[in-house]
């Protein structure tokens, strides 16, 4: 049988943003994959050199709605190490609390979709109404369900009194032993293992290879999170297990979502418990002298790098970033070698590719 | 009443035509509702697959130009016809009995392999990839599902002949039933049953057996191409194609029904519920199989209990 040509994108139920790959078959197994990107860029890298240093926070917020707290989190970072500026101990705090909610949200997020692909919708239901609780807890804390704002030059803008923190905890009390429940059914569940299993497998030696980060790095065996590693924030001060997979599939990456949003519950509650006393940010706005810096942050999706140059102007000379799915992505070529037509979709899905971060 | 005309009214009304249809199309709601319910959502009104097709009828038709146009939409119409006979087909205790000038187990297991082999052919008809490889999935999974019906069939037919051969009308099936008591009582059937009930799915097209038309993997794959009336002709086919699978299933297992049309019909109506319910728990409560684990699965199991069935049977 020869082969053909199928287009998976650039619009496809299966896909949440748009992504062309252009899939060369035979029967039901891929022969080839084509990736062709550039659907979404709306040029934001451009635009920063075009807003004040301060502008660019709501900015950089409005690149991508899943990772809306790391990108600003990451710029401000970097232009307080250009202006020398020290992180007040409790805006440091709060900047994990903020962090560690958006993940188990996105988290919870994909393996959701991973279920709906499935075609387990009934677990997919289960999981978006369970992430539902922290899209309360955000709009609650927050004011909004994705944008949630909590980044500034020198600090945060919002603050946990003592009502906040009661109601954060009753709220993880009452995710945690739902989030238990689900993850007990993605490890056992035959029908949804059945599917995921051996599926899109990126071993150790290839994870390497390709330099992937984040959960796909984790979930084939690599222990890196930028949290321990390059620890940032109060990280340093909390206890922040790294969980890993060995086989690399896309069973292995849902589990380590899952189980980084189990352990982000321990990590908020730490926050929660150690949260000092004191100013959550400056007073006032500082003029940020010329410079450059790297900073790097720990997104959902993996090691989120934000470059930074200023020349003491109120607009940046130049910032850019490098988004973990622009290192992950690279490695669907690996993942979807002789795959089905069946797991295409599943296996786009497992590296939870964020598309407007990588094309902004 | 002249024979003809009884055959067109059980054609056209009553038990297939408008009585199926609507009956497919309501039971339709029903699972749609329940799943909702079960998914902990609201879900549609139950009337919403009569909008839909009142919708549809209404709609524009496109025709890709890829397509082959006059195979492309007499395919639907070729599918709904041949449900439409199909519903006309099985008897209904103490409410309907087929004419045995309709045809008889034989055309009926013909008659069901037509929808499937509508949608393969609509699949390339419509020029696109997806229909390409819906058409190769719905054709693995016919084959893998088609053997066990077969023994399915033989193994009630030889049931009801109570080893003097086998009974090819449907009717006699039920009327041993009624006189014998039902299969679904009897252990010797017990592996059939089972080996109907994994049928039952793969035949309607539900999770786990959605593979031909699953939308997040070749996005309905041969319905991709369709629009506006032949779609429409499509949802009639599988909403008369779950009435005579469901009435199939009550005839083979468990016929008994009370005397008289209106109790009849309405024990018949209340067997039709639990097992429609059947099938939407099962779509609900799992993921769908890649077509090669479907595949395999109905050599593993249905096809061994179909033959055990024939076995026991044959044993009794």
């Amino acid at each position: 049988m020869s082969t053909y040509t199928i287009p998976v994108g650039p619009l496809h139920v299966a896909l949440e943003e748009p992504m062309y790959f252009k899939v060369e078959v035979d029967g039901e197994t891929v022969r080839s994959v084509d990736i062709t990107a550039g659907h979404a860029h709306r040029g934001v890298e451009y635009l920063t050199t075009k807003r004040s240093i301060y502008q660019n926070v709501t900015l950089t917020e409005r690149i991508c709605s899943l990772c809306s707290n790391s990108h600003p989190e990451a710029y401000c970072m970097a232009i307080e190490t250009i202006a020398g500026i020290e992180l007040p101990q409790r805006a440091q705090y709060l900047r994990v609390i903020a962090g560690e909610i958006k993940r188990i949200a996105s988290h919870l997020f994909n393996v959701a979709i991973q279920a709906h692909l499935v075609g387990f919708d009934s677990l997919f239901m289960h999981v978006m109404e369970t992430r539902e609780i922290m899209q309360d807890v955000k709009e609650t804390l927050f004011g909004n369900r994705m944008e949630i704002g909590a980044n500034t030059i020198g600090g945060v803008r919002f603050d946990l009194d003592a009502d906040g923190l009661a109601y954060l905890d009753a709220q993880l009390a009452r995710l945690q032993p739902i989030l238990d429940d689900i993850i007990t059914h993605y490890r056992t569940n035959r029908s949804f293992i059945d599917r995921t299993r051996g599926i899109g497998v990126l071993t150790h030696a290839q994870a390497l290879d390709c330099g992937v980060v984040g959960p796909v790095a984790r979930a084939s065996g690599i222990a890196y999170d930028v949290r321990v590693k390059a620890p940032y924030n109060a990280y340093d001060r909390l206890d922040v297990p790294v969980q890993t997979g060995t086989d690399g599939d896309v069973w292995s990456r849902a589990i380590v979502r899952l189980s980084e949003a189990r352990v982000s519950i321990d990590i908020l509650r730490q926050c929660a418990a150690d949260l000092p006393a004191g100013e959550t940010g400056p007073r006032e706005r500082q003029i940020i002298p010329a410079g450059q810096t790297v900073a790097k942050c720990e997104a959902p999706r993996g090691e989120l790098i934000y470059y930074v140059k200023t020349d003491g102007s109120p607009n940046p000379e130049r910032v850019k970033w490098r988004v973990p799915s622009f290192m992950n992505w690279g490695a669907l070529t690996l993942m979807l070698a002789e795959a089905k037509v069946a797991d295409i979709a599943l296996i786009v899905n497992s590296v939870d590719p964020c598309i407007s971060c990588t094309e902004r | 009443m002249p024979e003809s005309l009884a055959l067109l009214l059980s054609v056209a009304i009553f038990p297939g035509g408008a009585f199926a249809l609507a009956l497919g199309l309501g039971l339709k709601g029903i699972d749609r509702r329940v799943a909702a319910r079960l998914q902990r959502r609201v879900g549609p009104p139950l009337l919403q697959p009569f909008f839909d097709l009142i919708k549809l009828s209404r709609k524009k038709t496109m025709v890709p130009d890829a397509a082959c146009r006059p195979l492309f939409l007499a395919l639907p119409a070729v599918g709904a016809a041949s449900m439409l006979l199909a519903a006309a087909l099985v008897p209904i205790a103490n409410v309907y009995l087929p004419s045995p000038a309709l045809g008889n187990m034989l055309v009926l297991f013909y008659l069901l392999v037509v929808p499937g082999m509508v949608l393969m052919l609509a699949g390339s008809a419509s020029g696109s990839p997806f229909g390409a490889i819906g058409f190769s999935r719905e054709m693995m999974l016919m084959l893998a599902y088609e053997s066990p019906i077969v023994l399915v069939l033989v193994a009630a037919g030889l049931r009801a002949g109570g080893g003097d051969g086998i009974v090819l009308s449907l009717s006699d099936i039920a009327a041993y039933q009624q006189a014998h008591g039902a299969f679904l009582l009897d252990p010797a059937m017990w592996p059939t049953l089972l080996a109907f009930a994994a049928f039952l799915p793969a035949n309607l097209g539900t999770v786990p057996f959605d593979t031909p038309e699953a939308e997040t993997e070749v996005l309905e794959g041969p319905l991709l191409e369709y629009s506006g009336a032949p779609l429409g002709l499509f949802k009639v086919m599988s909403a008369l194609k779950a009435v005579v699978v469901l009435n199939l299933g009550i005839c083979l297992f468990f016929p008994a029904t009370p005397d008289g049309l209106l109790p009849g019909l309405g024990a018949h109506l209340l067997k039709l519920l639990p097992m429609a319910a059947g099938v939407t728990l099962l779509r609900v409560s799992m993921g769908r199989m890649r077509v090669d684990q479907a595949f395999r699965f109905f050599f593993k199991w249905p096809l061994a209990l179909a033959a055990a069935g024939i076995a026991a049977v044959a044993l009794s």
